[in-house]
């Protein structure tokens, strides 16, 4: 194979390693490793997705007030800026398969900016929501209600569902219409679809995590000239094939947990 | 797909293609190479930093042996507490503790990672002409992972105890537990992780590293078995990481997604978790059956019959494999639809198995059969296998199973397929490649008896489990009516005399370190690409890159070395003796 001749390249160590015999099954073990890792990585959003549709099939209501309960204006600009991640490296894929040391570095900066950025907000929705009180746990209050008979009693419910019904009446006419269906039981059952944002998103969070940090490793390798010998472009694409998975996470998770009420029959007539 | 096994010439013509389908092992008189895997490089740091296969093969072996000798320790506690009616050593949270023990150890740490972990890591690579995984890194990497699961694992175990069952039914262990599920699940969560990294390792491998000429059709039948695994390895496990994710959520939290007293569902637990669970038990045995293929045609001395089915029917195994989960809950409130469904898929599985068995016997037919300790094994897993296989087929039949639904019948049929099939399956492939890995020959006689010891003591282990399960006595129990002590006794007795038979190899084995033989390159005369290296193999395993002609079983075609130098190879049934 001719590639062979690339094996004693001008990189620091050798571009293809020991136990393979050329390049070109070098980058396709790469890309083949990385297919079959993103197939493991849908199995486990799968198992969580699969347990949010049932709890979803059982309890519409209180989907729906939780739904509605979250902020789903930053998450609209989050959606925006996890796309346009998705295209600038895209165009570093580019850059480093025509060589391009400034272009590379430029546009995994931009990815790397634009990911940072989208964390911050959602730290910044984490912080309203705890504001808000929107934290499932077993802390208890009493409230005054009603009994079957329309007589005053005294009722120990979660302290979260005191919180989601100051949200909710406070928050829009069509929230408070929500609000005001809602039975207390119902509303100390929505902690369940908070398990679920908190729990889905903030697996999104950790790989995102885990994707800046090796984008900055990339970026580093970028600087001194890792990525010259163009053969290792390579890795820029299975990188963006793992940031391309966390993107789609993302879109599925959006609907999921930001639109949940929006779209629910109920109420809707 | 090549068709493979169709012979280039025919033997009746005097222009016999005597091309040789095993090379000369060039080293069988001069002993083992000078530089080998094992002794290129010294010092402890040499084999925690190791990324050569071979050697974190050896780095699974070492604490699996361990962990094998825990999780069988915990079992004879389970067992001598059962010689009495009304437990004759154990308080009762303590036989929670111990059986749970047993469950989890011998399950996450011995039966899921051990033929992957030491056969599969030592010889994918080696069987497909390779000279490495294709991440030896991240081979290294997935070995750390799954140590430091099993480190809270143990801590769990140590400090405390788990007393949940293997299966961590919520609410029980989301509630109402005072043990340490947190650290156990944490512990089931990351060795998962390393089981994923090593399925995805040797799937990337067996794509991108085959050696020229290694098609599909000339894979050795453990790597196909070993494919399969490792489908199901990176399908399956992250279910069960969500699982466990979530249990240790509401756990921690106390909110509701299990617990049906705050709106949740168990039987949503159970279904995530036997999504991965049921699969996970083709993840144990199919290595297993990989094994048995390679032992049986080198010791027959005939090629497989039938190679395409007995390939497909691992990739069947595998995939009808997700479809049967169900059938773990006939009785805990799934629809009577669903179970009917789930009950005749799991008839199916029943296919695959048995495709895999009459081809074994169908091999045996006409060879020239030796009965050396690995070929013992084979035929105790081939028995025990499938009685194992058929009293599956009562669990999963709707009716019977009501009857026998959580009795020692389960104990019984889950032991026959997990140590009649997969542990002897295992002592197998252990002996088969101990002289590959070692480069030592191991005491004929002590490995026979120990094959034989094993089995007497299996037997009466289990076989009066069946008949205790299907009179009623239920599983899990610390107290049964007087009438089983009978059996629990035979139990018992047949534990003692396995132990014996486990206890055996584990001294004569690393006995044979220092006293045993060289073995050479081909001790057994087999076709592999593996044995075409010397004894231990060197750093890279091949000097130059083979290029492979043949299908891996051609045992029928007389070799060019065979008929020029048959005084080297003469075993007279046995293995070489002293």
């Amino acid at each position: 194979m001719a590639t062979n001749a690339h094996a004693e390249g001008e990189g620091r160590q050798p571009i293809v390693a020991h136990h393979f015999n050329n390049i070109r099954q070098q980058q396709a073990s790469v890309r083949f490793g990385m297919w079959v890792f993103l197939v493991t990585e849908v199995l486990f959003f799968g198992g969580v997705l699969c347990a949010y549709a049932a709890c979803r099939i059982w309890y519409p209501k209180e989907f729906e007030a939780g739904s509605t309960a979250l902020n789903p204006f930053i998450a609209s600009i989050n959606t925006f800026l996890l796309l346009s991640s998705s295209f600038t490296i895209t165009l570093a894929i580019r850059a480093a398969y025509k060589g391009q040391r400034d272009g590379l570095r430029l546009w995994l900066a931009s990815t790397i900016v634009l990911g940072t950025v989208f964390l911050g907000f959602k730290a910044k929705e984490y912080y309203g929501d705890y504001e808000e009180g929107l934290i499932p746990g077993p802390q208890k209050t009493l409230v005054d209600d009603v009994d079957a008979t329309g007589k005053p009693v005294l009722r120990e419910v979660s302290v979260f569902a005191v919180n989601l019904k100051h949200v909710l009446e406070h928050k829009n006419a069509k929230a408070k219409a929500i609000s005001d269906k809602m039975t207390w039981n119902e509303r100390d059952r929505t902690q369940m679809f908070f398990v679920f944002y908190y729990s889905m998103t903030g697996l999104h969070v950790i790989h995102m995590i885990v994707g800046l940090g090796l984008l900055v490793w990339q970026l580093i390798l970028a600087q001194i000239g890792f990525f010259e010998p163009t053969e290792r472009h390579v890795y820029i694409e299975v990188m963006s094939l793992y940031w391309h998975f966390v993107d789609l996470v993302w879109i599925f998770l959006f609907p999921l947990l930001y639109m949940a009420g929006h779209h629910s029959m109920d109420g809707a007539f | 797909m090549a068709t493979t096994h169709t012979p280039v010439t025919t033997p009746t013509t005097l222009e016999l293609d005597y091309t040789p389908q095993t090379a000369p092992p060039v080293v069988d008189v001069d002993g083992p190479p000078k530089v080998h895997y094992l002794n290129h490089s010294f010092g402890w740091l040499s084999w925690l930093l190791t990324v050569d296969h071979k050697r974190i093969g050896i780095l699974y072996l070492i604490p699996l042996t361990i962990f094998f000798m825990c999780g069988g320790i915990a079992a004879g506690l389970v067992r001598l507490n059962l010689i009495q009616p009304y437990g004759a050593i154990l308080e009762l949270d303590q036989y929670n503790k111990a059986f749970t023990a047993h469950g989890t150890i011998m399950l996450f740490l011995f039966l899921i990672p051990v033929i992957p972990g030491v056969l599969g890591n030592f010889f994918v690579p080696m069987m497909i002409g390779a000279k490495d995984m294709a991440f030896p890194k991240l081979n290294l990497a997935s070995w750390y992972v799954w140590m430091g699961g099993a480190m809270f694992f143990i801590a769990a175990l140590l400090f405390g105890g788990l007393d949940t069952g293997w299966t961590f039914y919520p609410p029980y262990s989301s509630k109402y537990s005072h043990t340490n599920v947190i650290w156990a699940g944490l512990g089931v969560f990351i060795t998962g992780f390393s089981s994923i990294l090593t399925g995805l390792n040797i799937i990337a491998t067996v794509h991108k590293m085959r050696a020229p000429g290694m098609t599909w059709g000339r894979l050795p039948l453990f790597v196909w078995a070993m494919y399969a695994t490792s489908v199901i390895q990176i399908l399956a496990t992250p279910v069960l990481a969500m699982a466990v994710c979530l249990l240790a959520t509401e756990r921690i939290f106390g909110v509701g997604i299990f617990d049906p007293s705050l709106g949740g569902d168990p039987l949503l637990f159970q279904h995530l978790f036997w999504y991965y669970s049921h699969p996970a038990v083709y993840i144990m045995i199919l290595p297993g059956m990989g094994v048995i293929n390679e032992v049986i045609t080198c010791f027959s001395r005939k090629n497989i019959f039938g190679y395409k089915a007995v390939a497909w029917s691992s990739v069947g195994i595998a995939v009808v494999g997700f479809l049967v989960w169900g059938h773990h809950m006939f009785l805990s409130g799934q629809g009577i639809y669903l179970g009917m469904v789930f009950s005749v898929l799991t008839m199916l599985v029943a296919i695959p198995s048995a495709v895999k068995v009459f081809n074994w016997t169908a091999t045996f037919y006409g060879g020239q059969i030796t009965f050396e300790a690995p070929m013992l094994f084979t035929i105790g897993f081939i028995v025990l296998f499938t009685i194992g296989g058929l009293t599956g087929l009562f669990l999963g039949i709707l009716g019977t199973d009501i009857h026998l639904h959580d009795t020692y019948f389960v104990i019984a049929h889950f032991h026959f397929t997990m140590v009649g099939g997969m542990m002897f399956a295992w002592q197998a492939g252990l002996h088969f490649y101990w002289p590959k890995m070692t480069g030592k020959m191991y005491s004929d006689f002590w490995s026979r008896l120990a094959a034989v010891i094993m089995l007497v003591g299996f037997s009466l282990t289990f076989l009066p489990q069946f008949v205790a399960g299907y009179h009623g006595l239920p599983r899990r129990y610390p107290y049964y009516p007087v009438e089983f002590q009978m059996m629990n006794i035979l139990s018992t007795a047949g534990a003692t005399i396995q132990g014996f038979g486990y206890l055996m190899p584990a001294v004569y084995l690393p006995l044979s370190l220092f006293f045993g033989r060289n073995a050479g390159a081909n001790p057994w005369r087999a076709t592999g690409l593996e044995w075409q290296t010397p004894s231990p193999p060197t750093m890279h395993n091949f000097e130059e890159l083979p290029i492979v002609t043949h299908g891996p079983y051609e045992y029928a075609l007389p070799s060019k070395f065979t008929l020029e130098d048959g005084h080297a190879h003469e075993t007279k049934g046995g293995n070489g003796g002293h």
